[in-house]
């Protein structure tokens, strides 16, 4: 009992953090109808960026969380001017993927050239501080992924429902032509969206450094079970996504458990899979049919 | 909607040659000579990785460039080919090239399989469901430790058995010379194969639906049918590669087939100029050789393909080709000015 609720908490943990890699990637594709292949390498330089702040700066774990979600927004506005927005003139559908793919490559070994392959010891100080309650434990770090999640998903939640910008944003996922005619600017809102999606992959990478294994590549593994999450939960979906998001985590932190961790992936892309087949407009379905 | 609006305007042409026949030709001369140029095992390496290289991108091309399905998922196709051949030829002890026809057979299926998906997606739901299919296989490959030995690998793979014609000496693919004719072949046999369907009714089908596949349907072109027929092709080419892959390398592991491959693979079709059977060629040529050359610049090398892709897709998203078709137009327009 106490290992199925131990594994519980390291599920949500992971899940919470998964969950804010997808809603970007969630978001994008709302207003853009487009996939950033890149968004892997937005969390890894999240990941690097707090790595180097704190052992290269000498600052503090929290503030470091900070500068990866500053550094993750300067890369989406990066992304966005230099790829997104050039391409969406010429109005292709998957040119701009391929792009983004090639963007990724680059980045990543490019921080394969400068970071090495061996892995980097991200140590926050909150790894070693555990509360017990009962059998299970949890410690300090988990605490605060789950609550720093918590609280940018409600943060993001309200955004998007009671402000203007919000609204606007919504308006322009739904219907970019008529948002454009009610005076919204699309490419401003689609460079917010970039600059907001990016930033909190970003911030996702700090918060992932010290869970997984610091290399160039540790945003990949995460990212190709954000696009599971983000086709689970129906594309452009947020609620879907959050949902999805945390069951991921729970069968990741299951599998791990009584099936052994070579078989996460393959039981997640299985489920993917199975989704594609039976019910590809994701778990909460929506209107957006274009794709199936 | 189009979905390769920039690759629309290029044909099928095959680059300067006047006819087929003597493109061809001198392919099959440049094949000959080539190893005769490069003597030392080091280039002859890098020649068998060109040819290995040309059959995964000119497979893909006929997925991506005439049927319009962004298909991640050739890496797998590569290391089912791959996998299957050798356990066959290791375990069941059936001839190679008996192995080689149930590597192949057995990537087409797995093609097929994939595309039973296509039929229903489009897209980026396509993409991203082919890179789950490439994920799974490679941790199966990784998992399946009784059958494939995971992380360890399969060593002292043997090359294929030596070709013995009556009347002549026998030919030994431990020579790297046999082996590169040998692949090199398959490959020139490949992309005779597919210009063969590219040029005959079929590859105006699959350039229909990608274009519109509603109105293609109106015209009486199944659409699905044609996905499922461009799948299976792709995927047999790249089965074929994965055939010759172990053999030649002397070790299997499943690292050689990570979903990386298939943006090494996407980026040669790319920037080769996709929708064109010899742009993927030239791609496949130049991403081959060109990070070899780079060595000097230690890991960063890896960089090439990246860049290469990036800036290909946001400047001449016809690649290659295309920007061979502005060169010589241009040389044409100052030749008459000059006149």
């Amino acid at each position: 009992m106490t290992v199925v609720l131990q594994q519980g908490i390291n599920g949500v943990v992971l899940g919470s953090l998964y969950v804010l890699v997808a809603l970007g990637l969630t978001l994008i594709y709302g207003v853009l109808v487009q996939i950033n292949f890149a968004h892997a390498d937005i969390v890894t330089l999240g990941a690097f960026s707090a790595y180097f702040f704190m052992h290269g700066v000498g600052g503090g774990y929290i503030p470091s969380i900070a500068v990866a979600l500053v550094v993750g927004g300067v890369l989406g506005w990066l992304m966005n001017a230099a790829i997104f927005a050039p391409l969406q003139r010429k109005g292709s559908e998957l040119l701009p993927l391929i792009a983004t793919i090639g963007v990724s490559v680059m980045m990543e070994n490019a921080m394969l050239a400068w970071f090495g392959p061996i892995p980097y010891a991200f140590e926050s100080p909150y790894s070693n501080e555990v509360i017990r309650l009962g059998g299970t434990f949890i410690t300090v770090q988990n605490v605060l992924i789950i609550a720093v999640s918590a609280l940018t998903i409600a943060f993001l939640y309200g955004f998007m429902k009671f402000t203007f910008l919000g609204k606007a944003l919504r308006a322009v996922s739904q219907d970019r032509e008529t948002a454009g005619l009610m005076g919204i600017n699309p490419d401003q809102l689609v460079m917010l969206t970039f600059v907001i999606a990016s930033a909190l992959a970003g911030m996702a990478g700090a918060m992932l450094g010290p869970v997984l294994v610091l290399t160039p590549f540790a945003g990949t593994s995460v990212i190709v079970k954000a696009f599971a999450i983000v086709i689970i939960g129906g594309f452009g979906n947020v609620e879907g996504t959050i949902l999805a998001g945390l069951l991921v985590g729970l069968i990741e932190s299951y599998t791990t458990q009584y099936l052994g961790p070579g078989m996460i992936d393959i039981v997640v892309f299985a489920l993917l899979l199975l989704m594609l087949a039976v019910r590809p407009t994701g778990l909460i379905a929506e209107k957006r049919e274009e794709n199936v | 909607m189009s979905s390769l609006d920039g690759t629309r305007q290029i044909g099928t042409l095959l680059a300067p040659m006047r006819s087929r026949r003597a493109a061809y030709l001198c392919a099959a001369v440049a094949i000959a000579l080539l190893p005769l140029v490069f003597t030392d095992s080091y280039w002859r390496t890098n020649l068998i990785i060109c040819a290995l290289n040309v059959m995964l991108a000119i497979g893909l091309d006929f997925v991506l460039g005439y049927a319009g399905q962004l298909n991640l998922g050739q890496s797998a196709f590569f290391g089912l080919g791959a996998y299957v051949s050798t356990l066959l030829i290791t375990r069941l002890g059936v001839p190679f090239w008996v192995a080689f026809a149930g590597g192949v057979a057995f990537s087409g299926l797995a093609g097929i399989a994939l595309s039973l998906f296509a039929m229903r997606l489009r897209g980026h739901y396509l993409a991203i469901a082919s890179l789950g299919f490439a994920v799974i296989t490679y941790q199966v490959l990784l998992n399946w430790i009784s059958l494939t030995q995971g992380p360890l690998g399969i060593y002292a793979i043997p090359p294929p058995p030596p070709i013995a014609l009556p009347g002549l000496p026998a030919v030994d693919f431990h020579d790297l010379r046999n082996l590169f004719y040998l692949v090199a072949g398959f490959a020139l046999l490949s992309y005779l194969l597919l210009d063969q369907l590219i040029r005959s009714p079929i590859g105006e089908a699959l350039t229909a639906v990608r274009e519109d596949e509603v109105s293609a349907a109106s015209l009486g072109i199944n659409g699905a049918a044609w996905k499922v027929f461009a799948f299976g092709v792709g995927s047999s080419v790249a089965g074929a590669a994965g055939c010759f892959y172990p053999g030649f390398v002397g070790t299997l592991v499943p690292d050689a087939f990570f979903v990386t491959e298939s943006f090494t693979i996407l980026a040669m079709v790319v920037v080769g100029g996709m929708g064109t059977l010899i742009g993927p060629v030239w791609g496949a040529i130049l991403l081959t050789v060109l990070p070899e050359l780079l060595r000097g610049i230690g890991d960063l090398r890896l960089v090439v393909y990246g860049v290469a892709l990036t800036l290909v897709v946001l400047f001449m998203p016809g690649g290659i080709v295309q920007a061979a078709r502005l060169a010589r137009a241009r040389l044409r327009r100052a030749a008459g000015a000059g006149r």
